[in-house]
């Protein structure tokens, strides 16, 4: 028997839970070769909610997403920022190769969480960003955990990016990343992998500890 | 040519649709009219024994739960024209025959229909679909259309109308109390009786209108009629039954404006691109809200979709006695409009989702970006309506956030890295600026934009953030 037949076939599935066989949906490659390897299944999976934790405001968690982003609004694949909490410069966008027709900002804080879901709902992004800047409460880690299933009844890939500081909700589900000046990345938790303490970079293979 | 053969469609229900407006009624039900009679009574109420003509006061003593109110006869009005404009997608000749009777042309369109009986059918199941219960009567002429639809009778040849005719009392002919009672008089209690006397005769004895009446209703002399065409604008008031600052309740009372609102945009060939409702207080007062879409559509679900929405959103300070819907922008509609975000497999489903993120978010809150033309970084961007952005080809470094506003900083904490860049200008519109840019590391080790000013003001600002 051909196991890696097999295997294809199961990676196929999307609605196939795989243990720690990695993500199940489809992959969406980060455009950071450093950054893909270490990610489970080689990318930004898409139909799951990725966190990430930024140590500052601008620390670099957008350049993160930004080739993967890029590549979206090329292929005609809409990608909607909600409630980013600055201007993105359309000058860098396009020099990114970032097809401006194709973004969509949205600017209401009080229903970035609705507005978020109807975006992944409607099965028609490629990706959502969402910036979260209130404290969390209550209400807002359960509309956090409404984000993440309306996450995982699309295809794209969904981005909750949280306010310096904030300490997010406990969740087993999603991939969360931290985010340093540099930019360095660590993993906190990856679905069916445990966290990894080492920080990297997201160009190159070179893992580097980082003091204090 | 096609033979003219007419459509009355009677509607026996009107004054109590128009009353009580598609409501379920727990009680038995009446509408009187000004003098306090009976004018018509639902099922319910019959059999209990109220009747037509009955005084209100003997009726609420035969059915004390009787729920009677008065007769509504702009409503009734706006209740024909809605039947009308139904009729009227099936016809290019319709006239309205009050109070209950809206006449139509079928011999002109029969042949588009597939033959008479899909298209009765289809009429049929249209209103069927409004709620209204109506009998259809067909003949050559319109007179004889009106006066059979009462009786749901068919003929499609002037020979079988005359013989049709002929067996209906002269009660049917709705003439005048007076001249009916001398009919009586004198023995003749049929059309057919009515027709076997003398023409000079007959004006003789009960005037020249009974005459030119019976030769209207058989064809034999034209009927004037006054065409009826589908008005310039739609707006439309609804009173709603019972006063409710229920969001569902609204949108119930809402629906039922969509349909004829559909029906409109289809005979006019139009599309919508706004719709605009008014929501009258009980308490006095008005609120208004707008329902946009990003293309121009017809669509009567997606609009329903839509204004639910923005009643779940909308928070009433009271209940609503009466709704206003008015089609504000009508365009001409172009089904094969383009538009720059069409080149996704979605191109339809994607004005869908900006409209429902529309209903409830203001809709300078859903942008695209665009650069602006200005050297001064502040100015070089804009908010666009999504899909609407222009090209740049900037290739000048800079940073992938803007902050709103610079924000005052000091020199010390900062690695200057890259630049400078030297933006000068403004002078001509009196925000005259001078700037050295440059790309700096903070102590974070943040890629930071900064510049240096020296006009207006000096010192050292943050303007973005490369991260």
């Amino acid at each position: 028997m051909n196991t890696h037949a097999i295997d294809h076939l199961l990676k196929q599935r999307q609605d196939l839970w795989r243990g720690r066989g990695g993500p199940s949906g489809p992959v969406l490659a980060t455009g950071h070769p450093g950054l893909d390897a270490r990610l489970p299944g080689g990318g930004w999976p898409g139909g799951r909610l990725t966190e990430l934790l930024p140590s500052h405001l601008g620390a670099g968690e957008f350049e993160l997403l930004l080739p993967s982003l890029a590549r979206l609004t090329r292929e005609g694949r809409p990608v909607v920022l909600i409630a980013p909490p600055m201007v993105p410069c359309p000058q860098a966008m396009a020099q990114r190769q970032l097809d401006l027709a194709r973004l969509i900002v949205i600017r209401s804080r009080q229903q970035r969480n609705w507005a978020a879901e109807q975006c992944l709902k409607s099965g028609l992004c490629g990706a959502v960003v969402v910036w979260q800047q209130q404290a969390l409460n209550r209400a807002s880690t359960q509309a956090l955990r409404r984000l993440q299933l309306a996450a995982e009844s699309s295809r794209g890939a969904a981005f909750l990016i949280y306010h310096p500081g904030q300490r997010p909700p406990p969740s087993i589900a999603t991939l969360r990343l931290a985010v340093a000046p540099g930019p360095r990345i660590r993993l906190l938790r990856a679905p069916g992998r445990d966290g990894d303490e080492r920080w990297f970079g997201p160009a190159a293979d070179n893992v580097v500890a980082l003091h204090g | 040519m096609a033979e003219t053969l007419w459509a009355g469609l009677y509607c026996p229900g009107l004054p109590l649709k128009a009353v009580w407006q598609g409501v379920q009624p727990e009680t038995p039900v009446a509408v009187h009219d000004g003098s306090l009679r009976i004018v018509q009574a639902d099922a319910p109420a019959r059999r209990l024994g109220v009747r037509r003509g009955q005084r209100l006061g003997s009726a609420l003593a035969l059915v004390p739960e009787l729920d009677s109110r008065p007769r509504d006869l702009r409503a009734e009005q706006r209740l024909l024209e809605n039947m009308a404009l139904t009729a009227y997608r099936f016809s290019h000749q319709v006239a309205l025959a009050p109070p209950a009777t809206v006449l139509a042309e079928l011999g002109g369109s029969r042949r588009l229909h597939g033959g008479l009986k899909p298209l009765i059918a289809g009429l049929d199941d249209d209103f069927q679909a409004q709620g209204l219960g109506i009998r259809i009567g067909l003949a050559p002429a319109p007179a004889a259309a009106c006066l059979l639809a009462r009786h749901a009778i068919r003929v499609a040849s002037l020979k079988m109308l005359r013989h049709s005719l002929a067996g209906l009392p002269v009660d049917a002919l709705m003439l005048e109390p007076g001249v009916t009672r001398q009919l009586a008089g004198c023995g003749l209690k049929t059309i057919g009786a009515l027709m076997k006397v003398d023409a000079g005769e007959r004006a003789r004895r009960f005037g020249p209108g009974l005459n030119r009446h019976l030769d209207q209703i058989h064809g034999h002399q034209p009927t004037p009629l006054a065409q009826w065409q589908p008005p310039e604008r739609f707006a439309r008031r609804l009173e709603m039954p019972v006063a409710s600052d229920r969001a569902e309740a609204l949108l119930f009372a809402c629906q039922r404006l969509l349909k004829p609102l559909q029906t409109w945009l289809e005979v006019r060939d139009r599309a919508l691109v706004a719709v605009r409702i008014g929501l009258c207080l009980e308490q006095g007062g008005k609120l208004d809200c707008r329902i946009g879409l990003a293309r121009p559509a017809r669509d009567r679900q997606r609009l329903k979709e839509l204004i639910r929405l923005k009643f779940d959103a909308i928070n009433l300070p009271g209940p609503v006695s009466a709704l206003d819907l008015r089609a504000v922008t009508t365009d001409q509609h172009r089904p094969t409009q383009q538009d720059l975000l069409d080149g996704t497999r979605h191109g339809d489903q994607w004005p869908a989702l900006i409209d429902r993120l529309g209903a409830r978010l203001k809709p300078e809150h859903i942008v695209g970006l665009a650069p602006g033309a200005d050297h001064r970084p502040e100015r070089a961007w804009c908010w666009v309506r999504p899909g609407t952005t222009r090209p740049c080809s900037d290739q000048r470094p800079r940073p992938n956030w803007l902050l709103p506003a610079p924000q005052p900083c000091r020199r010390a904490g900062l690695d200057l890295e890259e630049g400078p860049e030297r933006i000068e200008c403004g002078w001509w519109d009196g925000n005259e600026c001078r700037r050295d840019y440059w790309v700096a590391r903070d102590r974070h080790g943040r890629r930071l934009w900064v510049f240096r000013e020296y006009q207006p003001r000096s010192g050292w600002f943050i303007h973005g953030y490369f991260g």
